[in-house]
């Protein structure tokens, strides 16, 4: 027996959660599937479960995502956590694996609320354990109470990597140091973006208090830093780094990498969705118009999947999405969606006025990265940066082409810790734009189930479609 | 508890105790993981921060992103290779990390 319903939401973040509370009140029939156990993303882990000392840790910020998380409770939305997406496609259907196994579903319409990670820059090192990202330690922290002992070094660029060291700070954390990769002189075009930046002062402000508590503090904080290494035979042991051609060194027993947020695209790349190069802030993202639609009429994208705005943005979005929605299916007129739609996209203008400052702030340059031969790429298939330029020096010009003769991205995760990078020593090599280079092809499945799960499944539809559609991709 | 020889001095501690924990066997020794939390964060709770041995580099790693992009974290988990932090424990599992296996593909 196969399942149809009217929407559904994958991932449940802000973006995801705002839109199936919204669908599901008005009536319409809505599964929302996250693969977390628990509603609420990255940014409001395990909300629920969090208590009152780490709500007070995490601040307002992080509590409004109790209140999304209630709401979405309260409407009774159909929930399902624990379910890996592992196929979307363009006419609504979707594959999913929960508890072992795997169903293949429908809707009339899709709305991918996939969210962001952090951009994945390898230097050498990085594999060592004792080396993760610092979003990382910020997921421990929501989801389980857990904090670092021991020295902590953060390395790399971004709001966020200053969010973490002052979290870290108030839990009384020893920071050995912070390295950012950021320029010791603020680029020219954030001093133009500064006065409407002005106009959402909040969040301005709360960077400022951040960044004069760590000075307070007194924590070791660099600028212009490049070259950063992990240290250590079989364990992280240490960092080193360069700033303005002298070598530093911190002892370290945590290293946490942070260099910006990048959109989760592969639910986008896989089931096809036209993709768009942002040259400034060097990632891709689906191309959709103002409600999120994709070019693909049932597919939605709504979030930081589909560019990088916050939470509070990735909320508005998926509002806006579940009108248009709401709308194609009957249960508003236009003239209603566009009058709900009218605060939204005023709350989302208001809220997006310090973005263009931050993004100038701390776009990422390729001069920033300092991609070495010995350095491993792909931690899955353990390919080098050299083992790709040798290709290179062979007379391959493509991403792909990089992939099918070295491996690199052929591994569990299908590309998503070594993609980016891979674009950026690609085009490098060839002194193109890292677009011109290629983008890794995503297949099914999106995530590594075991084949008997597939076997297993039931493709209720009678098998219209002649079973060819797991092998019928490009 | 049997730890792989290259431990890395990395070590998180718990701002508090768990309310629950529940009994998985771990590597064949039987260990108790905080409830309501995913695997992968039990197991750095417990100083267990080796995740697996890395297949291709037959090298150790340790959970790199905690949120389903880095795969560092699969693990045999009742028989069959998940991401453990995604994942949550349950009474009775057999999770095996295959940390003396020098990183052998299966």
């Amino acid at each position: 027996m196969s399942r149809h319903y009217d929407v559904i939401v994958i991932g449940t973040g802000p973006a995801g959660l705002s839109a199936a509370t919204l669908l599901t009140k008005m009536g319409l029939n809505v599964l929302a599937l996250d693969e977390q156990q628990r509603p609420g993303g990255q940014i409001y882990r395990n909300v629920e479960g969090a208590g009152e000392a780490r709500l007070n840790l995490f601040g307002p910020d992080y509590s409004v995502g109790l209140e999304l998380v209630n709401e979405f409770r309260a409407a009774n939305v159909n929930y399902e956590g624990g379910a890996s997406v592992w196929q979307v496609e363009a006419d609504g259907r979707i594959c999913y694996s929960k508890d072992g196994k795997s169903s293949r579903i429908s809707a009339n319409y899709i709305i991918a609320a996939t969210g962001a990670m952090e951009r994945p820059v390898p230097i050498e090192g990085w594999t060592l354990p004792g080396v993760m990202g610092a979003g990382a330690a910020n997921n421990l922290a929501k989801e389980a109470g857990l904090t670092p002992k021991g020295k902590v070094v953060l390395a790399g660029s971004g709001p966020l990597l200053l969010l973490e060291a002052s979290i870290l700070l108030k839990k009384g954390v020893e920071i050995a140091a912070i390295l950012e990769t950021t320029d010791l002189i603020p680029p020219a075009d954030s001093v133009t973006k500064l006065p409407q930046a002005l106009m959402g002062w909040k969040l301005l402000y709360k960077g400022t208090t951040m960044l004069w508590e760590l000075q307070k503090a007194g924590i070791p904080h660099y600028r212009g830093v490049r070259n950063i290494r992990a240290l250590g035979a079989d364990a992280l042991s240490g960092v080193e780094a360069t700033v303005k051609g002298e070598t530093l060194n911190f002892d370290a027993d945590l290293l946490l990498l942070h260099f910006g947020v990048i959109p989760n695209t592969h639910i986008f790349r896989q089931a096809g969705c036209q993709m768009v190069w942002d040259e400034k802030l060097r990632y891709w993202y689906p191309s959709c118009d103002s409600w999120g639609r994709t070019n693909f009429e049932k597919i939605f994208a709504a979030g930081d999947g589909c560019r990088v705005h916050g939470a509070v943005a990735a909320r508005h979005k998926g509002t806006l999405a579940a009108l248009e929605i709401a709308c194609c299916l009957g249960m508003i007129p236009e003239s209603e969606r566009d009058d709900l739609a009218e605060p939204v996209l005023k709350a989302l203008r208001q809220d997006n006025l310090p973005r263009p400052f931050i993004d100038a702030m701390y776009a990422p340059k390729p001069s920033h990265f300092t991609f070495e031969n010995e350095t491993v790429l792909c931690r899955c298939e353990n390919v080098t940066v050299g083992d790709v330029r040798k290709v290179l020096d062979e007379g391959v010009r493509e991403l792909n082409e990089v992939k099918i003769i070295t491996r690199c991205g052929m591994g569990p995760c299908q590309g998503r810790m070594c993609g980016p990078a891979l674009a950026e020593i690609v085009g490098e090599y060839l002194s193109l734009e890292p677009d011109q280079a290629g983008l890794l092809v995503v297949r099914p499945p999106l995530k590594p189930i075991p084949l008997s799960e597939v076997a297993a499944m039931d493709l209720g539809d009678g098998g219209t479609d002649g079973g060819n559609w797991l092998l019928d991709k490009k | 508890m049997l730890k792989h020889s290259t431990t890395s001095t990395a070590e998180f501690k718990q701002d508090q105790a768990p309310a629950e924990t529940v009994s998985v066997l771990l590597d064949g020794e039987k260990v108790d993981l905080p409830k309501g939390i995913s695997i992968a964060a039990g197991l750095l709770s417990i100083g267990e921060i080796i995740s697996r041995i890395s297949p291709s580099a037959h090298k150790p790693r340790s959970p790199h992103c905690l949120m389903g992009v880095c795969y560092e974290c699969l693990m045999e988990i009742d028989g069959v290779e998940r991401q453990a932090c995604m994942t949550d424990p349950e009474e009775g599992m057999v999770i095996n990390r295959h940390l003396d296996s020098k990183g052998e593909d299966a």
